[in-house]
């Protein structure tokens, strides 16, 4: 409990410094990248809401709502930079709680399309917490990892942050959201990765998950979990089941061609004949009214993102940091490549969306909370070695 | 090594190869995702472009008015109605909601939903076609539904023409009804052009002359989006060209003065079935034809109930046949207008050949009875043909022999379609020896000829083949094909296919030979058989039939029918039947008659009381009492 004490030293020290050092460190790059992928969320909700038929600017509108969020995300931000990240540590299994208690409640009070429970409605709010959930599970690993630093070889500390990570899952797991659990596995591997784990250990574990897949298809997946996979496997032969969307996509995306049809211009999403369009299948949307020039943008726009955030890990003397930033940039990859690949038809379809693009408040609440810690990481830090 | 976070020993966690590691897996990752799009978008980017395209134009077919159908004199008899129809595209309708939808659906058309799940289910085309659920539906409903939107997902309301029909009733076995395409009928009208959702002619003219009046739909490019519902037209590809339009033969005011003078009958007896056809015989033209009992073709338009339709099939007269062309009958006396003439022309007999008629005629052990138990001692054609003597035709049949009856049965037509232009003809049956070979596995008996030589046995002919037999007597000798449409007029006036008589046979007789039965006809008018018909101020000729039928009562009499097949010359008040000159034929069917005196004729005489506007009530009610004997055949 010696971090506890140690504490308050600290603070008194950052207060010390002067706010030009702390700017300094401040990566204006990482922002500049979000804020232009939230832009581009912004963009397409604002695509979509002319392509309704109505005007934008209505209260009520996918845009005027993405804009509310993204206000909200700019002071979740604001926030959580200024606030010192090293607290966090201290109040780690406090944050497991808050998380485990989150997902309990969705799963208990939570609505859904089709009886699931996924969201948390407040007045004309929706909360999806197992977005947050994420962030906080990145927190709480990162404190984990970084707290048995020593012990990193040994298969106790990997099996320990796999019961970590094990309650979040499942309880995502039963709401159900398939493609989230999944995200709580890939942030687990990619911090297990990158705390430089045992590659011996690693391996093993990673022979155990592929073991476990016979397992998982007979008795976890639900019948339409399993629907979309084989739709995955067969696109063709399906198209009006549960092959439509990925098909319909697959056209508006193809049609797009080098320069896309200008925005507002997409007939795929005009016609609707693109389901769910501004969440999951966004970038469907994206690829046919700019093409195939807006797509690398918009990759190039993520792989600079990504690249900051890496060097957020590496500037960062703190394990904890390096960890946090492992943690957000494995999210973020696996976000993009499984929601992307989905759309394009290299994956099966699960409801995981596009960090920052894909219309959602909580998921871009939740992404400007993660990047705020890491920019409190980064603003905390000496840079001898940078 | 820095220590300065709370004093632990500093981090070995930042290693090189493993951020190294991640960063290559970011750039594998999102370098398949570019891949994979760039094969999308720019490899087949052009086949996909055109997949987007077909995927929001379609062409929709524009539908062609139907054409219309009028009588000889012009009356319109059907026109076409806008109308408002409800339609389920059962792709949009989802299962979950379903039986809401249509208990909603139910409750605004007052139907009930099992005929709404019925017609879903029942749907010819594909779950992406639209299914017909209710016709005619009135303005105000079919807004209330168009408006409720999403509350009924998967329901259109559209636009549609109903044919309505101007004389209900009074024409409905000639015009028929057009009805929804079939499930069976589906696969071959696609190729045609048909939609799923089409109506078309079901029975009557509608079916038969379906081709002509249905026209030729065109087409037109619509946009439209993922539900189907249009957005805008964007060209028209072909026009429609409307269908053609009928003129009848069909005189609407004789077809009305047909059905009073049988209604008349049928009611004054409690008669329910029966058929009146009239005809030209210089041409073959029917004038007017009816079958009672009727039915309202307007039901069938407007989308008939279930029950209403029930009731129909159940109806032991069988109100959706036209008994004129689809069923047949024991022709009775009037059959012997076949075994005269073939006597006469096969020089069996003379018309001054004298056959000794009498209360029975006996063949082996079984007795052959005069209908009035007595005869009239020696006839000639005159005679026998006027009494309707059965003993004497019975000896001219037994010297013909069923081959040569049979001959000269097909010479004026019987067995053998007529050809009216209505479908579902049947032909009926003349008994030869390869005919009961063929059936029965036996040859004639000399009995069984006796028999078919005054209309009994097996003889079963049609109302229709029956007129159209006397319709070659009374114009001399040609069988003329009957046809009840006239002309087929384009849709810009022009005369498509005018009218030609057809001629289906010049009969193989000599003008004499017929020129003696039209006396003979004109004998039985003239001897009073057919009572007052004499007094008449116009000139009648014809013959009167009986026929029994069915099974004997406790007394061993069987149920009658009663036909009368009359004509008249060209010059009906001072013509002769010398000449082949009628231009008109009347027939009556009365089935299941049983009256003390022919019903048949009586109908026949009101009715050319009513055409030739005679004053004079020359009707004897008192003949249609209900009476089970064999009394005037």
């Amino acid at each position: 409990m010696g971090v506890i004490r140690a504490q308050p030293a600290r603070v008194t020290d950052w207060a010390a410094k002067s706010v030009g050092t702390a700017w300094r460190a401040f990566d204006m790059q990482l922002v500049t990248y979000a804020a232009l992928l939230a832009a581009t969320g912004l963009v397409m909700a604002y695509t979509n809401s002319v392509e309704s038929g109505g005007t934008p600017l209505e209260v009520g509108t996918t845009f005027t709502r993405g804009l509310m969020w993204a206000g909200l995300a700019v002071i979740a931000f604001i926030i959580a930079t200024a606030f010192d990240y090293r607290w966090l540590k201290t109040f780690a299994w406090p944050v497991y709680a808050i998380q485990s208690g989150l997902l309990i409640l969705t799963l208990l009070i939570g609505d859904g399309v089709g009886g699931s429970a996924r969201w948390i409605s407040v007045g004309p709010l929706t909360f999806q917490f197992s977005e947050l959930a994420k962030i906080l599970m990145i927190i709480v690993l990162a404190n984990y990892l970084s707290s048995h630093q020593a012990k990193l070889d040994s298969l106790s500390t990997i099996l320990g942050a796999c019961l970590l990570v094990g309650p979040p899952l499942v309880l995502v797991m039963l709401q159900p959201d398939l493609g989230t659990s999944m995200v709580f596995a890939a942030i687990l591997a990619g911090m297990l990765w990158m705390s430089g784990a045992s590659l011996k250990w690693l391996t093993a574990l990673a022979a155990g998950l592929v073991a476990m897949v016979p397992i998982a298809w007979t008795s976890i997946l639900r019948d339409y979990q399993k629907e979309r996979l084989a739709a995955f496997l067969s696109t063709d032969k399906d198209i009006q089941g549960a092959g439509y969307q990925l098909h319909q996509a697959q056209i508006a995306i193809g049609s797009g061609g080098w320069m896309g049809k200008g925005l507002t211009n997409g007939t795929q999403a005009q016609g609707d004949f693109l389901p769910v369009q501004t969440t999951d299948f966004v970038f469907a949307i994206l690829a046919e009214e700019l093409g195939f020039v807006g797509a690398m943008v918009l990759f190039g726009l993520f792989i600079l993102l990504l690249w900051r955030v890496l060097v957020a890990g590496w500037r960062s003397r703190d394990p904890f940091g390096t960890m946090f930033a492992a943690g957000l940039g494995a999210m973020i990859l696996f976000q993009l490549v499984v929601n992307v690949g989905m759309v394009i038809g290299i994956m099966p379809i699960t409801g995981i969306p596009l960090p920052f693009v894909t219309h959602g408040g909580s998921s871009l609440v939740s992404m400007a909370l993660g990047l705020g810690i890491l920019q409190s990481i980064n603003i905390r830090q000496t840079r001898k070695e940078w | 090594m820095n220590t300065y976070l709370d004093g632990r020993p500093a981090a070995p966690a930042r290693r090189f190869s493993r951020f190294l590691v991640f960063g290559l897996v970011v750039l594998l990752g999102v370098g398949t995702l570019t891949a994979r799009l760039f094969y999308l978008q720019i490899a087949t980017g052009s086949e996909y472009a055109a997949r987007s395209t077909s995927n929001r134009t379609v062409l929709e077919p524009i539908t062609s008015p139907r054409g219309l159908i009028l009588d000889r004199n012009g009356r319109l008899l059907v026109t076409n109605v806008p109308t408002y129809a409800v339609k389920v595209r059962p792709a949009d309708l989802p299962n979950t909601k379903r039986d809401d939808v249509v208990a909603r659906l139910g409750a605004l058309l007052t139907l009930d939903p099992a005929d709404i799940n019925a017609s879903i289910d029942g749907n010819p085309g594909s779950a992406f076609d639209l299914v017909r659920i209710a016709q005619d539906v009135d303005k105000s409903t079919a807004l209330l539904i168009s408006e409720a939107g999403s509350d009924l997902p998967g329901v259109e309301v559209t636009i549609e023409a109903r044919r309505q029909y101007t004389d209900g009733p009074l024409m409905s076995h000639l015009l028929g009804y057009t009805g929804p395409v079939s499930a069976e009928q589906l696969p071959d009208l696609r190729a045609l052009g048909y939609q799923p959702d089409d109506l078309l002619g079901k029975v009557g003219l509608e079916l038969q002359y379906e081709k002509d009046l249905r026209g030729t739909y065109g087409a037109e490019s619509v946009e439209r989006d993922a539900t189907g519902r249009k957005t805008q037209v964007l060209s028209t590809v072909r026009d429609a060209v409307p269908g053609a339009s009928l003129t009848l033969t069909i005189d609407t005011q004789a077809q009305e003065d047909a059905q009073t003078a049988l209604t008349w009958a049928m009611e004054r007896i409690g008669m329910t079935r029966g058929v009146v056809v009239v005809m030209n015989p210089q041409t073959g033209e029917i004038l007017a034809m009816v079958s009672l009992p009727t039915y309202d073709n307007n039901l069938f338009s407007r989308g008939i109930s279930t029950d209403d339709f029930k009731k129909l099939l159940e109806n032991k007269d069988k109100p959706l046949l036209n008994h004129a062309v689809q069923a047949h009958y024991a022709p009775g006396s009037t059959y012997k207008l076949v075994t005269g003439t073939g006597g006469l022309a096969d020089d069996k007999i003379n018309p001054g050949t004298l056959l000794t008629t009498k209360a029975y005629l006996t063949l082996g052990s079984t007795k052959f009875y005069e209908w009035n138990r007595r005869g009239w001692g020696p006839c000639n054609i005159y005679c026998g043909f006027g009494h309707s003597s059965d003993t004497f035709f019975y000896q001219v049949a037994g010297m013909l022999g069923a081959d040569r009856l049979g001959y000269w049965a097909n010479q004026y037509g019987f067995g053998a379609d007529t050809g009216v232009d209505l479908p579902g003809e049947v032909s009926g049956i003349v008994p030869t020896n390869a005919w009961k070979q063929d059936a029965l596995g036996a040859r004639m008996y000399p009995g069984e000829t006796y028999q078919a030589g005054i209309g009994q046995g097996y003889d079963s002919a049609t109302p229709m083949q029956l007129i159209n037999a006397y319709a070659a007597l009374a114009n001399g000798g040609t069988l003329y094909q009957p046809q009840v449409v006239r002309d087929i007029v384009g849709p810009d006036g022009a005369v498509i296919r005018p009218f030609q008589p057809r001629v289906l046979r010049q009969m193989d007789v000599k003008p004499g030979i017929l020129r003696v039965m039209r006396n003979a006809a004109r004998e039985t008018v003239m001897l009073r058989h057919t009572y007052n018909l004499v007094d008449m101020p116009i000139k009648i000729a014809g013959k009167s039939g009986t026929a029994e039928f069915g099974v004997a009562d406790a007394k061993g009499r069987l149920p009658y029918s009663s036909f009368f097949v009359g004509f008249v010359p060209k010059d009906p008040y001072n013509g002769s039947f010398d000449k082949a000159d009628s231009e008109l034929v009347v027939m009556a069917f009365a089935h299941d008659s049983r009256t003390v005196g022919n019903a048949a004729t009586e109908i026949v005489k009101y009715f050319f009381q009513l055409h030739f506007d005679i004053q004079k009530d020359y009707r004897l009610p008192n003949l249609l009492e209900r009476g089970n004997f064999y009394s005037n055949d």
